[in-house]
């Protein structure tokens, strides 16, 4: 494989963009990108700002899983030692002078001004997910309708039963909808107390019970840990509770609305 | 100063599944079409938005198999919690892995419809925004 710098046909590389930074951050020299082979993390300086990028070859296709994972570790690691603007996955201009101006100098009060804000913040997600078993369980002695149609199915072929397979397999997911706000609503809740903002996220899977992200200062880390202990403990063998980062703070970033 | 390491060196601070990092960096995060017009680049992207989508006639028909499968379960013994844990955490990993299939498999058909859909994005900007 070559390590030429431009392909045949396509030009010379472009220029990824993780996100944004403040302009006295500085990256490692052994740090890469994504892509393959992956070239040196490197930052566009203007005035006090800074784009982190690498670059990449624009005839391959992004997206692999190594890709969006070495997206989500440059920021997140990032996260941890300086403020940074998360961009979502795939952001590509021609070069760094279009960095510069077409992204750096036209925004740059916008940019430093929400860098200052997210100063020392971290941000984590807060997910659970049902256990199927106890979960179903649950619905089922809630919803006397769904016992029936369940032993309306039961030991009978799938192709026989399809219209009460069906039928249960709806109220059980609406069932499942009602759980799942209220179950959102109690990660929301607890919290909330030691969060210096709250996201609720949209659910992503059906058997989700709430995926819940919260910016928090980077200092207090530990107390999100003991805010979510009691649900935990609640919820043990019901729901499986999991707390990912921490992370960039890409729920709290606010794209400016088109045209403005 | 802060310094700042890539990702592809120690590993990252979480250890994240592929679907929460799917739902995360193409879900949040700043939009650059937002900011950039002229200079973006309309690179291929073969990562589909690997969301399942909640409340399908494939979902209704898992969870009524799920129920049916539980009668049985239900004359024997209650499991541990933590018997029951590893049973979910083994059906998730399954889930995530048929996604990252099915993300393979859709590459081609994505493709055209993504490319497509960042030109009208891009062109719409002008005429009032919209928001997808």
């Amino acid at each position: 494989m070559s390590e030429q710098e431009s392909a045949p046909g396509g030009g010379g590389p472009v220029v990824y963009v993780y996100g944004l930074v403040p302009a006295d951050v500085e990256v490692k020299e052994d740090a890469t990108g994504i892509g393959s082979p992956p070239r040196p993390l490197k930052t566009v300086t203007h005035d006090d700002v800074a784009a982190l990028v690498s670059e990449i070859d624009p005839d391959a296709p992004l997206g692999s899983s190594d890709d969006l994972r070495t997206h989500a570790a440059v920021l997140d690691a990032t996260a941890t030692v300086a403020p940074v603007l998360p961009l979502r996955f795939g952001a590509v201009l021609t070069d760094t002078d279009a960095v510069v101006s077409e992204l750096l100098e036209p925004y740059r009060d916008e940019f430093h001004e929400a860098l200052e804000q997210l100063e020392g913040m971290v941000q984590f997600v807060v997910k659970g997910k049902y256990v199927e078993d106890a979960i179903l369980r649950e619905v089922l002695s809630d919803e006397p309708e769904a016992g029936r149609l369940r032993d309306a199915i039961r030991d009978k072929p799938e192709d026989a039963t399809r219209d009460e397979r069906l039928a249960l397999g709806e109220l059980i997911s609406r069932a499942l909808t009602g759980k799942r706000e209220q179950d959102t609503r109690r990660i929301v809740e607890a919290v909330e107390p030691v969060a210096a903002a709250v996201s609720a996220r949209e659910p992503t899977d059906d058997e989700g019970a709430g995926s819940v992200a919260v910016l928090i200062s980077a200092d207090r880390a530990e107390e999100l840990d003991e805010a979510v202990a009691p649900l935990i403990d609640d919820w043990q063998g019901r729901v499986d509770v999991t707390v990912t980062g921490p992370l960039a703070a890409y729920d709290f970033v606010k794209t400016r609305a088109p045209g403005t | 100063m802060t310094m700042v390491q890539g990702g592809g060196g120690a590993g990252g601070p979480s250890s994240q599944s592929l679907a929460d990092v799917v739902d995360t960096i193409l879900d949040k995060g700043l939009v650059i079409d937002a900011y950039v017009r002229l200079s973006l680049v309309g690179i291929e992207l073969v990562t589909i938005d690997a969301r399942v989508v909640v409340a399908s006639v494939d979902t209704y028909l898992r969870f009524a198999e799920a129920a049916n499968r539980l009668e049985i379960s239900e004359t024997q013994p209650k499991g541990l919690p933590d018997m029951v844990q590893d049973m979910t955490s083994g059906v998730a990993e399954g889930k995530t892995k048929g996604a990252i299939e099915a993300a393979g498999e859709k590459v081609l058909d994505f493709l055209g419809g993504a490319q497509d859909e960042r030109e009208k994005q891009r062109r719409g900007h002008s005429g009032g925004g919209k928001d997808r």
